[in-house]
């Protein structure tokens, strides 16, 4: 008898959520069995690798001269910054962080951070995501700000949070783009927070989940173990309300890691920055892509550039 | 049925009883214990917390207090002071309950040499010096280790009230599921002794109006797989119905739902009990909305 290799069956599918406007749409989601297991069901669409692109050169004064010196020439002038990724980097999608709207930091308006996403959103080919600087309530009123200033352009805007999704959901439904939801690393919390938006009236097609992460060394097993929950909840027990597909900011939890960004001379035995650096956030980057992320944000061009490789044999 | 109940209520924690016991008010505390016998409590817990500070006197006291209410109530002395556990067994005037003696080696050498000193029941906690268990085998792991040490100070099985710790839905499935698995393996391991719980520690983080739901569910799918007693809220008409054996046709339903027959519900309460048993089950994620889902 010929061996047949054993198969686990599955009650679900991930939701496919389609992100940008016309040309410059992408899909995301749709699988139909556990990370990376081809062979088990369909993934009709490549996870996609996206790279951050800051508000303002001030907030990003502290960052690791690895992550500064690719983008030495752009730091400041975001729509710059956001065709240099995509035509030289290969970003597949853009994030771009509020960072400057932080309260507790530059403060800079709504009307501000709406006018300059409008202006990366026009200038680039992909799609964009808008990432507010996560308090709650400045984020509510700039991403509804975002929302209506580009209105109809399909953006993914959050994250909305319990204390915010009702002003970030509303603007979603009514300017037509797609939401992030955030909850710290809890299944059960991810599952209300979609209840709550659909309730609400946003559709599951309009939700990418964050389910949010520790970098490697920093309770990534576990963030994995809670991913693979997440999936296993939506693919196994077919709960509708758990099949939002998975967006992960890897840069931002890696790269504020002092594994990952702390120089040479201060620690000489851990080896050189930049490729400490780029290694650090890849393997988080792979961790997270084998627990089921749908949409990796990078920080790194080399990062981005191995990253893109992996997924090319992974999916082949 | 019949579920032995142990009420929850007298405890130092609460806003009207603590500065009662501090400050030796007899009323506030003597009219609870009415009521939750009056409720139909087989058992009053008394829960001094830590009881630092004169722990002693206080539970002497307390229990003085309670048994004036009723002469021959029976009576769990729940504190985390041993002085305080034996002050209270030299009272009571029935066989009291400590609460509790877990596999931590200063818990049970301080406390076991009492169950026999005194004749007493104890709750064994299946804890270990690890924490809380993470399974089924570790809860079993702990009670050999309490078991050890009390067969050699000659303990009757009988004195046993082991609990399997009830945890969070909100926070962990895996753990209600693994009681529900280590629950009938108690008669095996340990044949003559009985059993307990907190039960109301299932719904802790659930939204606090939905809470006894979470806790009566869970008692009734408890009831199948050998529950035999449980520290309850008293003032939960519903739960005490329950423990009496007067809401048989839920008990019922959920026992048809529990051997794996997927009874459909035919009426709002089977709907409760329906989607209530299936995030206690594992069946659906449990969410804060898991009624409306």
């Amino acid at each position: 008898m010929a061996f047949e290799f054993p198969k686990d069956k599955y009650n679900g599918k991930i939701v496919e959520v389609t992100i940008g406007a016309g040309d410059k749409a992408r899909t995301v989601g749709g699988e139909t069995a556990m990370p990376l297991c081809n062979f088990e069901g369909e993934f009709p669409n490549r996870p996609l690798v996206a790279m951050e692109v800051y508000d303002r050169a001030e907030v990003c004064e502290t960052w690791a001269p690895a992550c500064k010196a690719p983008f030495a020439d752009v730091m400041g002038d975001a729509v710059a910054w956001a065709k240099k990724c995509v035509e030289e980097f290969g970003a597949e999608a853009i994030c771009l962080q509020l960072a400057s709207t932080d309260p507790n930091g530059m403060n800079t308006s709504a009307d501000e951070a709406a006018e300059l996403t409008k202006k990366v959103a026009e200038a680039i080919p992909v799609p964009l995501i808008v990432w507010g600087c996560e308090n709650d309530e400045k984020d509510a009123e700039t991403l509804s700000k975002v929302a209506e200033v580009c209105a109809g352009m399909n953006l993914v805007i959050g994250p909305a949070k319990e204390g915010n999704y009702k002003k970030i959901g509303g603007a979603a439904i009514g300017y037509d783009h797609v939401v992030v939801q955030q909850t710290p690393i809890d299944v059960n919390m991810a599952k209300q927070l979609n209840i709550l938006l659909n309730n609400l009236g946003v559709p599951m097609t309009k939700i990418l989940m964050d389910p949010q992460m520790g970098a490697l060394g920093y309770g990534i097993e576990y963030c994995y173990t809670v991913m693979e929950r997440d999936r296993l909840t939506g693919l196994k027990q077919g709960d509708e309300k758990m099949q939002s597909p998975l967006i992960l900011d890897v840069g931002k939890y890696t790269w504020k890691t002092k594994e990952a960004s702390v120089s040479v001379d201060e620690e000489p035995a851990w080896g050189e920055a930049e490729v400490r650096g780029v290694l650090w956030e890849t393997v988080s980057a792979v961790d997270v892509l084998a627990a089921g992320a749908d949409i990796l944000i990078l920080r790194h061009p080399d990062s981005v550039r191995i990253l893109k490789k992996i997924i090319d044999e992974l999916m082949a | 049925m019949k579920i032995f109940t142990i009420a929850e209520s007298i405890n130092i924690m609460s806003k009207t009883i603590g500065p009662a016991i501090r400050e030796k008010n007899k009323g506030p505390i003597q009219k609870m214990a009415e009521e939750e016998l009056a409720a139909g409590a087989d058992m009053l817990d008394l829960n001094l917390g830590p009881a630092r500070k004169a722990g002693d006197e206080m539970m002497r006291w307390l229990v003085e207090t309670v048994q004036e209410v009723k002469k021959d109530v029976r009576l769990a002395l729940d504190t985390t002071n041993t002085a305080a556990v034996e002050a209270g067994l030299q009272v009571c005037n029935e066989r009291a309950l400590i609460n509790s003696i877990s596999a931590q080696p200063q818990s049970m050498q301080e406390r076991l040499p009492l169950v026999k000193k005194y004749d007493a029941d104890f709750v064994a906690l299946t804890m270990s010096e690890e924490g809380i268990p993470r399974d089924s085998s570790e809860r079993a792991v702990a009670l050999t280790t309490i078991m050890a040490m009390g067969d050699e100070l000659g303990i009757d099985h009988a004195r046993y009230w082991v609990d399997p710790i009830v945890l969070p839905v909100s926070v962990d499935i895996n753990q209600v599921k693994a009681y529900m698995e280590f629950l009938p393996m108690v008669k095996d391991i340990l044949p003559g002794a009985t059993n307990t719980c907190g039960l109301s520690n299932v719904s802790n983080g659930a939204p606090n109006e939905l809470r006894p739901i979470l806790n009566r569910v869970y008692l009734m799918m408890l009831y199948h797989l050998g529950q035999e007693s449980a520290i309850v809220d008293s003032y939960d008409v519903e739960m005490m119905a329950i423990c009496r054996g007067e809401r048989m046709d839920q008990v019922e339903y959920v026992g048809k739902l529990l051997n794996g027959e997927d009874v459909q519900p035919t009426n709002d309460t089977e709907k409760m009990l329906y989607k209530t048993f299936k995030v206690l089950n594992g069946d659906v994620l449990y969410s804060h909305s898991w009624l409306e889902d």
